[in-house]
């Protein structure tokens, strides 16, 4: 309970930086904020009180609510990510896991340091590249599926989510099994692993037992980075594909200096990062108690 | 056995990260006379020719040399990396640790503060940076933006020592705040200072060609290789060099960099 | 219940990689219910022999032969498990269990996988060992995570486990080391005890005489992976015929007797303490005094042992009295009442102070040698860093580090050379008090040797007053004049250490003085 309240006291200090950093930039829109720091503090304070009344200003592009313009973006880097994140649990776990202990953790590091060095730009332009040499799929053209599409997907659909889900995908899955990997490593030496053996438990029985759940503690306690990274690949992926997602929306946004609809999706990503960590953090935790508990 | 001798080989993955940030720093250095054409130097050949014996890396939409083109824009690339781990290792690594020793109020601030910073991504902070400043910064605002994780993970890491019994026994003796901090500095950057700086400059290398790739980085006719990977966008599916090669410079500028840091699991970016 | 347990005929074993064998011509016939200890250092073979019959350690080119009970010869190389019930007991540092998990799941699962049975069954074996067993603590006290245990719980818990298993041998490696003398009495007669009602044989992997003189039996003493010596423990108690097992057994001390007349020191008090309550949160004194209340004082070049157990309240009163903790009561350190300094004034006094403890992280693994001695010179002194380096190699030539690679980080030094180290530390610092907490923990015989003559030298040479926090009577007697017996975190008795050897009034310190006096155990632990 206290570790709960801890947490929560944590989030709740964290989600008020984001704020804090998103009403910073959406003072920039106001006219006549950047000229002295007195006029930007001002600028702030009618920020803070908008945001009060629920009022999250216009955004400078289009003039439409900026609100609306992010409830019409987010659904499609929700899918990405959503998407992404099942092509990593189901390739970085395993794979993690893998190669995370014993003597293949070693042949595997400059494996995964040679997969990993190249940027997400790169790879989702490999994945393009290879998309239409080998299966002919013609660059990312046309509207983006809704959720009602996904759920039966035509070939143009399909092949309007795959490339992009799949770059999200890659990059989630080196983040998850970096996790991985660095949760193991602090299990790696542990003099218990001999002793118990000594003692009389077999290899597999210590590592089922005893190691995966704080293996799998550590990952939980990662979640934060993870998500942080799925994030940016969707940025990248969203870019490289066309996709109009709210990162894409984001670049954009930077781009014409339009802070207030920046200052709302850096919130946005800053607030489900931390939210995730949080959660993250509580599962680490509750395994690590339930295991000794056992 | 094979397990023993492949794990015995880090010492020489690290030689070998270090022989190839090198020969970067070779080809930086020499990049005048090794590139045939100045940069940015328009159809020195035909336009989107394949590797030939005259043009080995081809040439691209707009008949530039992509030889000479890649090794110019690695130098802008390494230059502004380099500059950003400065940054980061200066701002992020150290600053935490002595962060970390500094009173309650101005410590738990800078925590706080590192920590919000810390959970945006830092493409997305140096995408700000660059917008709220200039697109010639954009080494600057990488450094910056991948500061905070450094911070915090450098501020959480003296926040276990300054705990351990170690810390105490310092204490318990009289060995002051001040002597720690310069403990802290001291050995962690003596021992590690290389390999550190080696992995922010991997780090730093992937924020700074994503943001260039993005539009936000090198402002033409100076072009960096995330710049020349975004141009060759268009011409890439018909003419496959234009993109592979300056992306196989950055992506060998990475490795090293994380070759050079001892194989280390990587920072994010 | 008699007959040849192991029979082990010119074993030669090489570690996997080394360049020469761990053991070589290692001979050994362990009888049924017979106990024989290996003695030697880290290298000597002892632990490479443990590792062999447990089948822990792959040693494919094993030479000689090995022979189970009444089975047939076996070439050494081709062994694979024992062919009957073993139990292990290892020492409890580093933690032998996984420290999150509960220690009464860990214990109860290896003893499910020993007998084959289910976990529930084996869980009530574990309660039934446990509760034979004398001063073992209660079996829901091991529901805790393994990590939350004291070593003396925890090694009970171990041969709790070992002994539900009703073993025909016990491999004991270095399963008393960094206990008690208490603790590790109570374990000794327990083990023994339970031998006599099992009729196990114990092969004991030591680094000290210690568990020759506690367990008796049988001491074969190994160096370099050859044997040197082989006797009954009571006849290599009294007398060694090799120089090497001389210098091994110099390590125990004598015999307890009451201990030399030292001349009282006159000098000016360092320390006072008046009213400290060790037991108290707050920091607020309490309006009446307290029956608790410590009183004492320190005089400058004096020597006051602390006494107890873990967990006694010697710790406390250490940190209280530098200022590390803040607690009801009054403390004077040299002459300035530590309770009104501010942070910065009180690290201005601990300049004075020097700790050698038993802790192997207490110096800063990062730094070097050199560093690691100049510290303190360079921290609170303005020196020229020739006058420094003069300091330091004095002080390193004191204890015998003055040829070593002075750039090597503390990191790369073995426990005995960073024992060394802080001691060097502790010279150049010039401390009028010297706080020295169970110095010889984890140390093999030599080393112990070593170290307790480097302290005794010391503090004769620096004329520092001496805080000895230990639960060993012996290493209070050789360091300090003066003993206070902590028990339950209070005071329970002090005085002069040759009067509270020669007329303990309390409980607390008679065991004390019965778990330091280590005398040969061999009638008790003949073959049964």
């Amino acid at each position: 309970m206290r570790v709960a309240l801890e947490e929560s006291g944590k989030l709740a200090l964290g989600l008020l930086g984001a704020l804090v950093l998103a009403l910073a930039l959406s003072a920039l829109s106001v006219p006549g904020a950047a000229h002295s720091p007195r006029a930007f503090a001002l600028a702030a304070l009618a920020r803070l009180l908008a945001f009060l009344r629920l009022d999250f200003g216009t955004s400078r592009i289009t003039d439409l609510p900026a609100v609306d313009m992010l409830a019409s973006h987010v659904p499609v880097t929700a899918t990405l990510i959503a998407l992404g994140a099942l092509v990593s649990v189901a390739l970085g776990a395993p794979l993690g896991l893998l190669f995370g202990s014993g003597g293949l953790r070693r042949v595997a590091a400059p494996i995964v340091q040679i997969v990993s060095a190249a940027p997400v730009f790169v790879a989702g332009l490999a994945v393009a590249y290879a998309a239409n040499r080998f299966l002919g799929w013609p660059p990312g053209a046309g509207p983006f599926p809704g959720p009602g599409e996904l759920l039966h997907p035509d070939a143009q659909a399909l092949r309007r989510v795959v490339l992009p889900a799949l770059t999200v995908g890659f990059a989630g899955t080196a983040a998850i099994h970096v996790a991985l990997r660095r949760a193991a490593a602090g299990e790696q030496d542990q003099p218990y692993r001999e002793s118990l053996r000594r003692l009389g438990l077999s290899a597999l029985e210590i590592d089922r037992v005893y190691v995966a759940p704080v293996i799998l503690a550590g990952l939980f306690s990662s979640l934060g980075e993870v998500v942080v990274a799925f994030i940016a690949s969707a940025v990248v992926s969203e870019w490289v594909f066309r996709c109009p997602g709210a990162a894409d929306l984001f670049v954009k946004s930077v781009a014409l200096g339009d802070w207030n609809m920046a200052g709302l999706i850096l919130f946005l990503f800053c607030a489900l990062s931390l939210v995730i960590a949080f959660i993250g953090r509580l599962l680490g935790g509750a395994i690590l108690r339930a295991e000794s508990q056992a | 056995m094979i397990l023993r001798q492949i794990s015995r080989l880090r010492g020489a993955f690290m030689i070998a990260g270090w022989s190839g940030l090198g020969l970067v720093g070779l080809i930086v250095a020499l990049g005048d006379f090794l590139a045939r054409f100045p940069a940015g130097h328009l159809h020195a050949g035909p336009a989107l020719a394949p590797p030939s014996a005259l043009y080995p890396f081809g040439t691209d939409l707009l008949g530039r040399d992509v030889w000479s083109e890649t090794v110019h824009a690695l130098g802008v690339t390494a230059a502004n990396g380099a500059a950003a781990a400065v940054l980061t290792l200066v701002l992020g690594g150290a600053l935490g640790f002595v962060a970390m020793r500094l009173g309650a109020a101005p410590r738990l601030f800078l925590r706080w503060l590192m920590g919000v910073l810390a959970a945006a991504p830092a493409l997305l902070l140096a995408i700000v940076l660059i917008g709220l400043s200039a697109r010639g910064y954009a080494g600057v605002a990488a450094g910056l933006a991948a500061a905070p994780l450094a911070f915090v993970r450098a501020f959480d890491r003296a926040r276990s020592q300054s705990r351990s019994r170690r810390s105490e026994y310092a204490r318990a003796t009289g060995i002051s705040a001040a002597t720690l901090i310069r403990r802290d500095l001291v050995y962690e950057f003596r021992g590690v200072f290389l390999s550190t700086a080696a992995r922010a400059l991997a780090a730093v290398a992937i924020v700074y060609s994503t943001v260039s790739f993005l539009g936000f980085g090198a402002e033409p006719p100076r072009r960096d290789l995330g710049l020349m990977i975004a141009a060759a966008e268009a011409s890439y599916l018909g003419a496959w060099w234009t993109a592979a090669f300056p992306a196989l410079f950055l992506i060998a500028l990475i490795l090293f960099a994380r070759l050079a840091a001892g194989l280390d699991e990587g920072e994010r970016a | 219940m008699s007959g040849v347990l192991v029979e082990i005929r010119d074993l030669a074993l090489t570690r996997p990689g080394a360049d020469r064998p761990g053991l070589e011509r290692f001979s050994l016939s362990l009888q049924r219910a017979e106990i024989v200890t290996l003695l030697g250092e880290a290298d000597s073979g002892k632990d490479l022999l443990l590792r062999y019959l447990d089948g822990s350690e792959r040693c494919d080119g094993a030479l000689g032969s090995v022979r189970f009970g009444e089975g047939e010869v076996l070439p050494a190389g081709r062994r694979t498990g024992l062919p009957f019930r073993a139990a292990y007991l290892p020492p409890a540092r580093p933690l032998p269990l996984s420290p999150r998990a509960s220690a009464a799941s860990q214990l109860s699962r290896i003893v499910a996988r020993k007998l084959e049975c289910p976990r529930g069954a084996a869980r009530e074996d574990l309660r039934a060992a446990l509760a034979r067993i004398e001063g073992a603590p209660p079996f829901d006290q091991f529901r805790r995570p393994a990590e939350s245990l004291s070593d003396a719980a925890l090694s009970f818990g171990l041969l709790a486990a070992a002994l539900a298993i009703a073993p025909e041998l016990v491999l004991c490696d270095h399963f008393f080391d960094g206990l008690s003398p208490a603790s590790a009495a109570a374990l000794c007669s327990a083990l023994r005890a339970e031998r006599a009602r099992l009729g196990f044989a114990i092969l004991y992997a030591a680094s000290g005489p210690q568990a020759v003189a506690r367990l008796g039996g049988r001491a074969i003493v190994l160096r370099q992976g050859r044997i040197v010596e082989e006797g009954d423990a009571e006849h290599l108690m009294s007398g060694q015929t090799h120089a090497y097992t001389r210098s091994l057994f110099g390590a125990l001390p004598q015999p307890l007797s009451p201990a030399p007349q030292r001349p009282t020191p006159r000098g000016e008090p360092l320390l006072q303490v008046y009213g400290l309550l060790l037991q108290s949160g707050g920091r607020k004194a309490p309006k009446a005094p307290s029956r608790h209340a410590l009183n004492f004082e320190l005089r400058r070049g004096a020597s006051l042992a602390l006494l107890g157990e873990e967990g006694s309240g010697r710790r406390a009163l250490m940190r209280a009295v530098l200022g590390l903790e803040r607690r009801p009561g009054r403390i004077v350190f040299d002459a300035v009442d530590i309770g009104l300094l501010s942070e910065t004034m009180m690290l201005r006094l601990r300049r004075r102070v020097a700790i050698v403890t038993g802790a192997d992280d207490a110096l800063d693994p990062r730094m070097s040698l050199f560093d690691t001695v100049d510290e303190p010179l360079r921290a609170h002194l303005r020196l020229s860093e020739d006058l420094a380096a003069g300091y330091r190699e004095t002080a390193l030539k004191r204890v015998g580090l003055h040829a070593y690679d002075g750039r090597a980080p503390v990191s790369s030094l073995s426990p005995f050379d960073r024992r060394r180290l802080q001691i060097a530390r502790a010279i150049v610092a010039a401390p009028l008090l010297v706080v020295v907490d169970e110095p010889l923990r984890g140390l093999d015989a030599i080393a112990q040797t070593t170290i307790r003559d480097l302290l005794a030298e010391f503090r004769v040479e620096q004329q520092a007053a001496f805080l000895v926090i230990t639960s060993d009577f012996a290493i209070a007697q050789v360091l300090a004049d003066e003993a206070m017996v902590f028990s339950e975190g209070k005071l329970a008795e002090r005085g002069q250490i040759r009067s509270l050897l020669s007329a303990p009034k309390t409980e607390a310190t008679r065991a004390l003085i019965a778990a330091a006096a280590r005398r040969p155990l061999s009638p008790a632990a003949a073959p049964v």
